[in-house]
């Protein structure tokens, strides 16, 4: 581009010689300098405009174009919403690992009145107060006659109710429909599915939100569309709930408990196929928390996995298990018991007198809580603390319910020598039921660690190895002997090779001390001890077993009977063949038959 | 190219200013919110209550300040955009700020006889900024990367505030709407190409990465996507009022129910049937043909909009029309494609005619920089 000079010395000098002011030359050819410019940028403004211009018109025409293709459709009549069909699709089913419905949705109505378009107010309250003989007939006037122009009436109505309302017929009374929320088998398993209510709510739906249990832990999950309506599906199996819900119930009411648990949980996967706890509430009609008392009283609270107390004995294995793991003993070790054991000012004594000593194995097999103090001395404390921690047994379980973070562990306040020996036979540490099933599964399993879960369709896990395969066997060994020749006789199940470890531990009074007729008992088993495929923790909360001539708490008296009820009826539903036991032949080391 | 070089006398003054001012499309803006009082008499079941009057009296208060803005001269407006900018910038900042404070429920300040919402009037104050900004800038540079970036970043700065709130459809009408007004300054297309080719680029990327093993996203997110792009495969939940308001637009057919005879709107299945989802009353009881009617009356308000600004000599009174002119048709555009199911919901009111004090009285003072910029035009030489 040519660009002209703004003084063009010429013309400058030729208007001096006219006497013109030279400046106006310059003011003018800056002016047409300015509008050059300004046409250019003028002439490119204008093509793009031009550009914008078919956009907006391409714009225009879609929108219009779409408008004419609307109008042209057949008008759909507005599907009525109280056909419900597909209000029902809205929050995903529960399942049992076999598809069968745990949880699902139902269409029903809410009823709501508009007082001002209503005939016969007087009419409306006296027929309403005798279909919902619950609702006063002078407060629902009161109500109509008011200034409120809109009032729910009814939450959720029965389809009889729902005719007899029509069969008024008054135009102010209005039906919602809504989605409830229906626990088909009532009371089962209603601990782990916990309940669901109404969240936000308007005329033509309502929002179920989960309140509890895995309702509440997946509730995102259950109410994203986006899954598809795809059903939750749970490691729990209808059939096997319900024959232990019907055991626990019997054994509980037998020996007089006033609440009962039973986890069974698969030992390699660590899917919780049965999670029971009594008393029991239905989760279609979920009753209230307790204002006043102990929310552990409460039929909601699920004492699988919120109940944390001292389990006792059955945590004398872990103390084996880490004296065998560290080389500090073999399964015929002599130690000795003769009692009772003096530390500083506390006294450790054992049900009965064991004599001067016993090997490991009968420590086991006996329950002698000196013995293993004994050796949980050897081991000491920090060790024994981070043993435990890898278990799992300090931290809340990670199991998939809102209520787990709950069940948090109750430690001493200060690990001292004496908390060292009291833990090693489960007193001063209080867990979970649950949280002692998966620690028996990752000692019992080869020794790798389990985290229970409730969701079907898991692998084995591949945890952190926590003892040896070796320990792991032998540990196999002496709970089986604990059936079938300790504490635990009772537990005997012909053809499942039952073991595992009773524990009945003094209940704490709240404010300090121990009851003395009071306690809980617990029976921590796996079966077949062979090759071990399951772990069931039975815990029972007071229990008193009065056919003989004193009353009996020990859990081989009470918990112990009733787990081998639970395993009787269950292992033919699980699937697993009854086996005669091989004989162990004398004198041959568990290492080779590892 | 400042106002300092044209003849100013010329300008028209006082009262006269009157007489100059362009009143086919106040005749326009009128006709329009006259469509929006029907209907909200009409969703109303028939009465001036609750939302018709109240509508009205805001309208005419709109239309005052209409012309107070329209009396001041536009190179006012024009030195003030930067401080009104910043002043919009500092409101979205304290809403931010006063609406975490109130549970998050707070996203306008309290005028006292209004509520205003700051994002509205950012889309006004960021186009005024922006055709400040090329006005002063000579047109040589306008392409250079470096004042390239500062308009951009004035775009993006209260795009990312509002988006914060959250507020999709008013983040998207800001960045559309000033994106236009730098395309129309002759900001080198190149730029345009680019942006756009690495928006194509992205999303074509994240489609075709679905099922193979690079996938850029989860399984969920693309079923989120999917539920977003195609609200029918959730009937009940996302997709329920587009469901609603196709069968309603449906209903209509081409001549309408006839007004107060709407079936779908009055009975109570849309919920935002006063705001956002106006335009479903309207197609149904008037039908495709008066549909197209308020599209066309639309058209008619961009038109002399567009006709103004290719009038107007002044880059600023020029590029400010026009980029008022685009928010506009953004608005409409927008939320008529939302209804009908062109777009996924976003949230963006029928300018004039939804239900909202805030959105018509931005609008309208909008209108009154684009009648300023009209009657205050340079004439002759």
């Amino acid at each position: 581009m040519i660009r002209t000079p703004l003084r063009p010395l010429a013309r400058i000098l030729q208007a001096r010689q006219m006497g013109e002011n030279p400046d106006a030359i310059e003011r003018e050819n800056l002016r047409l300098r300015h509008e050059e410019m300004r046409d250019q940028s003028r002439t490119r403004a204008e093509s793009r405009l031009l550009v914008l211009g078919v956009m907006f018109f391409c714009a225009y025409a879609t929108v219009g174009a779409r408008m004419g293709l609307l109008a042209s459709t057949e008008p759909q009549e507005p599907r009525a919403a109280a056909s419900g069909a597909a209000i029902i699709a809205q929050r995903a089913d529960i399942t049992d690992r076999a598809g069968r419905i745990l949880a699902t949705n139902m269409a029903t109505h809410a009823l709501y009145a508009q007082p001002q378009i209503m005939i016969d107010k007087d009419r409306v309250a006296r027929e309403l107060a005798q279909i919902f003989p619950d609702l006063n007939e002078e407060k629902l006037l009161a109500q109509f006659s008011g200034k409120r122009k809109f009032l729910w009436i009814r939450k959720k109505i029965s389809p009889e109710q729902q005719q007899l309302v029509h069969e008024i017929g008054d135009p102010g009374l209005l039906f919602g429909p809504r989605e409830m929320r229906l626990y088909p088998n009532g009371k089962l398993a209603a601990h782990v599915l916990g309940g669901a209510s109404f969240g936000r709510e308007g005329v033509n739906s309502a929002e179920v939100i989960g309140t509890a249990g895995v309702e509440k832990a997946f509730d995102a999950y259950l109410r994203d569309p986006g899954n598809g309506g795809q059903p939750l599906r749970l490691s729990l199996d209808l059939t096997i709930q319900a024959a232990v819900e019907r055991v626990l119930y019997g054994g509980m009411k037998l020996m007089n408990a006033k609440g009962a648990t039973a986890v069974l949980m698969d030992i390699h996967t660590g899917e919780l196929i049965s999670m029971a706890s009594l008393p029991d509430f239905d989760p279609n009609d979920r009753p209230a928390p307790l204002t006043r008392g102990d929310q552990s009283d409460s039929p909601l609270f699920n004492r699988a996995v919120q109940g944390v107390y001292e389990l006792g004995s059955t945590f004398k294995i872990f103390a084996v298990a880490q004296a065998l793991e560290e080389r500090l003993v073999n399964p015929s070790t002599m130690i000795e018991t003769k009692g009772p054991l003096t530390w500083g000012k506390y006294r450790i004594r054992d049900f009965h007198d064991y004599g001067k000593e016993l090997s490991v194995t009968d420590i086991i097999v006996k329950s002698s809580n000196i013995g293993t103090a004994r050796m949980a001395m050897q081991i000491g404390g920090p060790r024994q603390k981070v043993f435990l921690g890898r278990l799992g047994l300090l931290e809340p379980t990670s199991v998939e319910m809102v209520e787990a973070p709950t069940g948090r562990p109750i430690l001493p306040k200060n690990w001292s020598e004496i908390s060292t020996m009291t833990i090693s036979y489960g007193h001063g540490l209080s867990s979970s039921p649950l949280h002692l099933a998966a620690a028996y599964a990752s000692v019992l399993n080869g020794g790798t660690r389990v985290e229970p879960s409730l969701l079907a369709g898991g692998k084995p896990q591949t945890g952190e190895r926590v003892i040896s395969a070796r320990t792991s066997a032998e540990l196999r060994s002496m709970l089986r002997q604990v059936v079938s020749r300790g504490t635990a006789s009772f537990g005997e199940v012909e053809g499942y090779a039952v073991g595992g470890k009773t524990g009945t531990a003094d209940k704490p009074k709240p404010r300090g001390g121990y009851y003395n007729d009071k306690v809980i008992a617990t029976f921590a088993s796996a079966f077949p001890m062979n090759d071990p495929k399951y772990v069931l923790v039975v815990t029972l909360d007071e229990p008193v077993e009065t056919s003989g001539a004193k009353p009996r708490r020990t859990a081989g008296w009470t918990a112990v009977p009733v787990a081998a009820e639970i395993i009787r009826r269950t292992a033919p539903l699980l699937g697993l063949r009854p086996e005669i036991e091989p004989r162990d032949p004398v004198g041959v080391t568990l290492a080779s038959s590892n | 190219m400042s106002y300092l070089e044209y003849n100013v006398k010329t300008v028209p003054t006082g009262w006269r200013k009157i007489l100059y001012l362009n009143w086919p499309l106040i005749l326009l803006l009128s006709a329009v919110a006259c469509v929006g009082f029907m209907m909200l008499f009409s969703v109303a079941g028939g009465s001036l209550g609750p939302w018709a009057s109240p509508q009205m009296k805001r309208f005419a208060m709109g239309m005052a300040g209409m012309f107070i803005v329209a009396m001041v001269p536009i190179w006012f407006w024009r030195n003030t955009a930067a401080l009104a900018y910043g002043l919009s910038l500092l409101l979205l900042v304290a809403v931010e700020f006063f609406g975490a404070v109130g549970m998050g429920a707070q996203r306008w300040i309290d005028l006292g006889f209004m509520r205003l919402q700051p994002s509205e009037l950012t889309k006004i104050t960021l186009v005024m900024v922006l055709a400040a900004y090329y006005d002063l800038l000579d047109i040589k540079k306008v392409s250079r990367p470096l004042f390239v970036l500062i308009p951009v970043g004035l775009i993006l700065l209260p795009t990312f505030l509002v988006l914060r709130q959250p507020d999709l459809g008013t983040a998207l009408l800001l960045l559309i709407g000033g994106a236009v007004v730098m395309f129309v300054a002759g900001v080198h297309w190149l730029y345009f190409a680019a942006v756009g080719a690495m928006g194509g680029g992205l999303v074509t990327a994240v489609f075709f990465s679905r099922g193979t093993d690079w996938q850029l996203l989860k399984d969920y997110q693309y079923r989120r996507i999917d539920t977003f792009l195609d609200p029918a495969t959730d009937p009940l939940g996302a997709g329920y009022h587009i469901t609603q308001s196709k069968i309603a637009l449906g209903s209509g057919g081409w001549a309408g129910r006839g007004f107060m005879q709407g079936t779908q709107s009055r009975l109570n299945f849309l919920p935002e049937k006063h705001t956002d989802f106006i335009f479903t009353t309207l197609a149904e009881e008037f039908g495709f043909v008066g549909a197209f009617s308020l599209l066309v009356l639309y058209a008619l308000i961009i038109l002399f909009c567009i006709v103004s600004a290719i009038n107007n000599r002044d880059r600023f009174s020029s590029l400010l029309i026009f980029g008022i002119a685009t928010t506009f048709f953004l608005f409409f555009a927008l939320n008529m494609s939302m209804v009908m199911g062109l777009a996924p919901v976003v949230g963006v009111p029928l300018p004039l005619v939804s239900y909202g004090g805030s959105a018509m009285l931005v609008l309208l003072a909008a209108f009154g920089l684009v009648q300023s910029a009209h009657v205050h035009r340079p004439r002759g030489r």
